[in-house]
């Protein structure tokens, strides 16, 4: 008799706890699904090469409207002063060409070399040839650190707006150029990509360059890059000539006449 | 470029009209393909306004970035040996365009076309390489 009631009880609980589990399994079941599937987002990913016209800057037409030292900045990296000009006409004020500064974002859009866009769960990747550099564009929703320490790829978020990715970057280092023609930023500078596939060979990056220490408004500009299913991305060092050949390019040694 | 160069040439035996047509893409042209190869830095350095063209015997192939470069002993008339050095793109730049290291060798007898250098040291940036069995490569930039 005693063990007929233990047996009930024992079957109650285990029913009990059958049914306990298995609830707990579906919830954490329908959980992970809203997780796991995210809803559907453009596909970005590939490498992709730009075509801008006039590529070196984000605006052929217009210039940033500069405050008074980033003009006198951008007079001198253009060469329009005379002054400026290294005696053997090298490109001096361009700190990567020149001196071997890594490019940095938003730099390294305006480079001729192409860029892989890779998609994963929680950010973005724009692996650039150029210097190996990477940039992590956080689209989990943390929130951007309120003061950043600058760096040369800046730190960079985005979300989606329809089938616009939105990016924003900050935290970015002033001694880099803007872009590949010599616009010169501060460290305020926040940029602002909204990048879309306007069809299957072409992304469309419209920009927008808020720097309230160096301009007197904000800039805005556009670039097109194209598609290339066939490419991979090589490598490309900067300055491996000059680290070979002594300190000094043989470029540089024939304009100075130290070659044969 | 050949091309260009062909449409310059069928101008120069037809109409005056497709003379100035021909030259003006042959000019544009020029442009397109040697903006290019100088992209990575300023053009101050190079004498623009002139083509030189370089014949030689290989000696040595760096393939370096940010520009490759060839080594090249160059015989003139009176058989007296002139060494040039010869910069072109970058690695990644060639590799996209079929070039490996091996592609330029020691011994190769090649002709460049290109721009040299201000001041008139033997040193070219070319824009166009002619191999000994008239296979001509470009190794601009195709994005």
């Amino acid at each position: 008799m005693r063990n007929r009631w233990m047996n009930l009880i024992f079957a109650v609980l285990a029913v009990f706890g059958a049914l306990t589990t298995l609830l707990a399994q579906t919830a954490a079941q329908s959980g992970a699904k809203k997780i796991q599937t995210p809803a559907a987002v453009p596909n970005l990913n590939g490498v992709w090469a730009n075509i801008t016209e006039s590529a070196a800057t984000f605006n052929p037409k217009e210039d940033p409207a500069f405050q008074a030292w980033a003009e006198t900045k951008w007079k001198a990296n253009k060469n329009d002063d005379p002054a400026q000009r290294n005696t053997n006409g090298l490109v001096q004020m361009d700190p990567t060409v020149a001196s071997c500064f890594p490019s940095g974002m938003p730099r390294l859009m305006t480079e001729v070399f192409p860029f892989e866009i890779i998609q994963v769960r929680d950010r973005i990747l724009i692996l650039f040839e150029r210097d190996y550099a990477v940039s992590h564009i956080w689209t989990d929703g943390r929130k951007p650190p309120e003061d950043p320490d600058p760096t040369y790829m800046g730190y960079s978020f985005g979300k989606w707006d329809g089938d616009t990715l939105v990016v924003e970057t900050i935290g970015l280092k002033d001694s880099t150029w803007l872009d590949r023609a010599g616009h010169p930023h501060s460290d305020a500078l926040h940029v602002v990509a909204r990048m879309r596939r306007v069809n299957q060979d072409r992304l469309q990056i419209d920009w927008k360059f808020d720097d309230p220490k160096a301009f007197t408004k904000p800039w805005t500009g556009r670039s097109i890059y194209r598609y290339h299913p066939d490419w991979t991305l090589e490598e490309f060092i900067s300055c491996e000539d000059r680290l070979l050949h002594g300190g000094e390019s043989l470029e540089e040694k024939a304009v100075k006449g130290h070659v044969q | 470029m050949v091309l260009l160069t062909g449409r310059v040439e069928i101008a120069e035996g037809t109409q005056m009209k497709n003379k100035f047509l021909g030259m003006f893409i042959g000019t544009v042209g020029l442009l397109i393909v040697c903006v290019p190869v100088l992209a990575h830095h300023g053009r101050s350095n190079y004498d623009v306004s002139s083509t030189a063209t370089v014949k030689g015997v290989v000696t040595e192939f760096e393939w370096i970035n940010p520009h490759a470069l060839i080594h090249l002993d160059a015989t003139d008339e009176t058989g007296k040996v002139e060494k040039w050095i010869a910069e072109t793109n970058s690695p990644n730049i060639l590799n996209r365009q079929g070039w490996t290291k091996n592609t330029v060798k020691p011994g190769d007898q090649i002709t460049l076309v290109g721009h040299r250098v201000k001041g008139g040291a033997s040193y070219i940036n070319f824009s166009k390489i002619i191999f000994a069995d008239g296979h001509e490569l470009n190794p601009a930039v195709k994005n």
